[in-house]
């Protein structure tokens, strides 16, 4: 199993941001719509997992195989452009400026947003029989999330905002590192097992990912959740999304930019 | 692995009822990299039989042609080192005409017909002027693969129309071909092959099998049997084996190479102490080191830890020195030692000690015309060389471009380099893969076009354009095309915006060699350099350019505003009754 010294990764990391960034808005939105698609599916069977063995460390156990999948496919989630864009406008890379990044993460948000929508619909569809019948267990059970994750938030006022917000950082922290992790290695093994440990951490500890959110609450509402539409957005959807731009750029790219990049020898001759 | 190119020949030639045999022939069958790199040639020629001096000439054109041909650059594709050398055979041999007695007389010249079969990888050339004849056998019939230059005067009468020597130039048919194992190829001058019929042909091969040289022995006696009355001449060859279609001819080469370590400074690698690292990237490794022979300061590269997996960029590494030992020009990288015996994979070139041009750029954020000139013109240079070479850098950018101290600059990295005469035959033939900066890359790339001498004037173009203003001509729109359609769309920002002290032209000038389309922008790269330093009429139109040009959006919206403007006025007039 190859492992990549951190100058390679890092300058890999960069890469990948700046092709982001030169992409064409068809394949950015097609992209990023299939990652959507597949994290929320990856989520609907964590949920399965979990309320079917009543143990939810088995579903986070199980829950990195979306994202595997979405990344060994070469799609792109929201959580990891926060990251990974960024960095070429800070390395000055041509043509990258903040307006094409905004461009990307507007473009990325819209896809992840349309795949999670449609499995939602497609999952609620599997847990009512076509809308015929009340939720299943596992129905109930995204509905109780749904409320709990929003209402729940609500009532503490300032303080669950905040808890929110970090829930957010955390959640990217982790995910982030994920796709650092899967960029250390050049076979698809080095690359699952890399990914494989922060995703479980996120999952386990419940904190609050932009993407599995886009289908948790949604399809929440579409199977009886006591919440809003408005609920979500700002009790959720909303503080979620900055946390794990907050998240992403200042303890995953940032921080490896700076120290593995920045202080590589000075770069003055043939490369 | 294949055995690689293999071919059974099988060749005579006799006199005939004549006194001179006024044809020659020749083959070439080479082994190891000749082999591989130029392939295996047949030439034939006839002289004229009413010049007595004619088989001067055709044993010089079919010499000279297997000699030269040999020569040439690598580099080259078999049809640029062909016509080359032939052109250099009728520029000889037409002089030899003027020199001699027979320069009033066009029939006694040294002059003579020529065809010759070139066999390279899966491919076969064929190049031909006069009427000897190449053909291909099928079961039942032959082939004819040439066109007899021949005016027909009358039914009886009729002579050559083009052949090698005649005039000071000449137009040499050429034509390419996918072989197959089996095939046989037959060439014949006029005294052979009018005598003869497939069946014949067919019946000859029957009886030898393996042994063509008896073969064309049989054929050449039977023509001569049936009553030719000229010079006999014949040349057989049967294809028996082909190179693997997908092996590259540097797989060979690199199966025997170890991949190297990850090299510590001070260590010694190979007969060289590393001194430092210069760079560590997901595509390469590079280091300082010096040679512990010569002391000399040399740059390494090994290949990175990513890609080792990946047989097209192992190649390409393995391509960067040959290339670079092929490129004599000061503006381009040098290989960095003499060729020697090397146990692992990488590169060693020249140490350019210096900043690249992305660092200049950074320095000097609004530099003057002339100085920007200066930097171009170096680099236009560079990439001449290449072009002459038959080869296309295609990875120009700034971090490839070095200014030494003396202001001298270098085209470095040459890893991506299409190098025609390698890659005929291949997949890899004509140039589409994007291997460089997208940011640098001609939009035909990206449509599914593949790259001429155009897509490296338009790399050199945004060049110049960043050095002037700091931006990028089209922002990344180019970046993002998909489709050939989407090119009309593409928007140029106007320099004059980025830099309103520079004269127009110059907006102008730059405007054109960045057109989406290669065939809009300046012919040849000297042309651009050119204009930039002497920008002719056409560019001097002082902001003539009139609105719709500059400003489309703004054009229409004025139109459109004037019409409603318009419309309201006419409808007020209507409603007051005036």
């Amino acid at each position: 199993m190859a492992y990549l010294a951190p100058a390679e990764f890092v300058t890999k990391m960069v890469d990948a941001g700046e092709s982001k960034l030169l992409m064409s808005t068809r394949d950015t939105l097609i992209r990023s719509y299939m990652a959507g698609a597949i994290l929320a599916l990856a989520a609907a069977f964590a949920v399965t997992v979990s309320v079917n063995t009543g143990n939810p460390l088995i579903g986070a156990l199980l829950f990195p195989v979306g994202f595997c999948m979405l990344y060994l496919m070469g799609f792109d989630l929201l959580t990891g452009v926060f990251t990974l864009t960024p960095l070429a406008v800070f390395d000055r890379r041509p043509g990258a400026t903040w307006s094409g990044v905004l461009r990307n993460w507007s473009l990325v948000f819209l896809g992840n947003f349309a795949g999670a929508l449609t499995v939602a619909l497609f999952m609620a569809i599997i847990f009512t029989f076509g809308f015929t019948e009340a939720p299943n267990a596992v129905g109930q059970k995204i509905g109780a999330i749904g409320e709990g994750r929003t209402v729940g938030y609500a009532a503490h006022g300032a303080a669950g905002m905040l808890t929110l917000f970090v829930r957010g950082v955390m959640c990217n922290w982790m995910v982030s590192t994920g796709v650092v992790a899967a960029m250390m290695s050049s076979t698809v093994s080095g690359k699952v097992i890399g990914m494989w440990m922060p995703i479980l951490v996120f999952f386990y500890m419940g904190f609050e990912h932009s993407i599995v959110n886009m289908f948790l609450f949604p399809s929440g509402l579409m199977l009886g959740g006591d919440f809003t539409i408005m609920d979500y957005l700002i009790w959720n959807e909303i503080p979620t999304v900055i946390g794990n731009l907050v998240g992403g750029l200042t303890f995953v790219g940032a921080t490896l930019y700076s120290t593995h990049y920045k202080t590589a020898p000075k770069r003055v001759s043939v490369r | 692995m294949s055995a690689g190119l293999q071919v059974t020949l099988g060749q005579h030639s006799q006199a005939g009822r004549k006194p001179v045999n006024q044809d020659f022939h020749g083959a070439m069958v080479p082994h190891g990299p000749l082999l591989a790199s130029k392939g295996i040639a047949l030439a034939l020629a006839d002289g004229i039989s009413s010049s007595a001096v004619s088989q001067i000439a055709s044993a010089a054109a079919v010499r000279s042609f297997l000699d030269d041909y040999y020569c040439t650059s690598e580099a080259w594709s078999v049809r640029r080192a062909a016509q080359r050398v032939l052109e250099a055979g009728n520029s000889w041999l037409h002089a030899q005409t003027q020199r001699s007695p027979a320069r009033f007389d066009r029939d006694r010249g040294y002059v003579c017909t020529f065809s010759a079969l070139i066999l390279k990888g899966r491919e076969a050339h064929l190049l031909h002027v006069g009427d000897t004849r190449v053909y291909r056998l099928h079961a039942q019939a032959l082939e004819q693969l040439t066109e007899d230059h021949r005016v027909q005067v009358s039914s009886v009468e009729s002579y050559l129309g083009r052949a090698l020597g005649a005039g000071p130039t000449v137009e040499i048919d050429y034509r390419s071909w996918l072989t197959e194992v089996g095939e046989v190829y037959l060439l014949a001058t006029d005294g052979a092959y009018e005598a003869l019929d497939a069946a014949s042909v067919h019946a000859a091969l029957a009886r030898h099998g393996d042994d063509l040289e008896a073969a064309a022995a049989e054929l050449v006696a039977t023509a001569l049997e049936r009553g030719s009355q000229d010079n006999l001449t014949l040349q057989l060859v049967r294809i028996d084996a082909l190179p693997d279609a997908q092996a590259s001819q540097l797989q060979a080469r690199r199966e025997g190479l170890r991949l190297p370590p990850t090299l510590q400074p001070r260590s010694e690698f190979e007969g060289y102490r590393i001194v430092r690292e210069l760079q560590l990237s997901a595509r390469s490794h590079v280091y300082l080191a010096t040679d512990l022979a010569s002391g000399q300061a040399v740059v390494l590269k090994t290949p990175s830890v990513d890609l080792r997996d990946d047989p097209a960029y192992l190649d390409r590494f393995l391509l960067e020195e040959w290339i670079a030992r092929r490129i004599d020009s000061p503006h381009v990288v040098r290989a960095g030692t003499a060729e020697r015996q090397r146990e692992h994979l990488y590169v060693a070139l020249e140490y350019v000690d210096g900043q690249t041009l992305a660092q200049w750029m950074v320095d000097h954020p609004a530099p003057s015309l002339d100085q920007v000139r200066g930097i171009v013109e170096q680099v236009a240079r560079g990439l001449q060389t290449f072009h002459r070479k038959e080869m296309l850098h295609q990875d120009l950018r700034p971090e490839n471009l070095m200014l030494d101290r003396t202001g001298t600059v270098r085209i470095i990295d040459l890893a991506s380099t299409h190098v025609a005469g390698l890659t005929e035959g291949t997949a890899e033939a004509s140039p589409q893969a994007i291997l460089g900066s997208l940011q640098y890359t001609a939009p035909e790339y990206f449509v599914g076009g593949s790259g001429t001498v155009q897509s490296e004037l338009f790399s050199l173009a945004v060049i110049t354009y960043q050095m002037l203003s700091g931006q990028l001509p089209y922002g990344l729109q180019v970046t993002r095309l998909r489709t050939p359609d989407e090119l009309k769309r593409l928007r140029y920002i106007e320099l004059r915006s980025l830099r309103p002290d520079l004269p127009p032209w110059v907006d102008a000038v730059l405007r054109r060699a960045l057109q989406a389309q290669p065939g809009k922008r300046q012919e040849a790269l000297s042309e651009f350099v050119q204009d930039l330093r002497r920008p002719g009429p056409q560019y001097q139109r002082q902001g003539a350019s009139p609105l719709i040009e500059r400003q489309p959006l703004r054009f229409w919206q004025g139109l459109t505003l004037l019409l409603a403007l318009a419309v309201l006025v006419l409808l007020w007039l209507r409603v007051t009754g005036t």
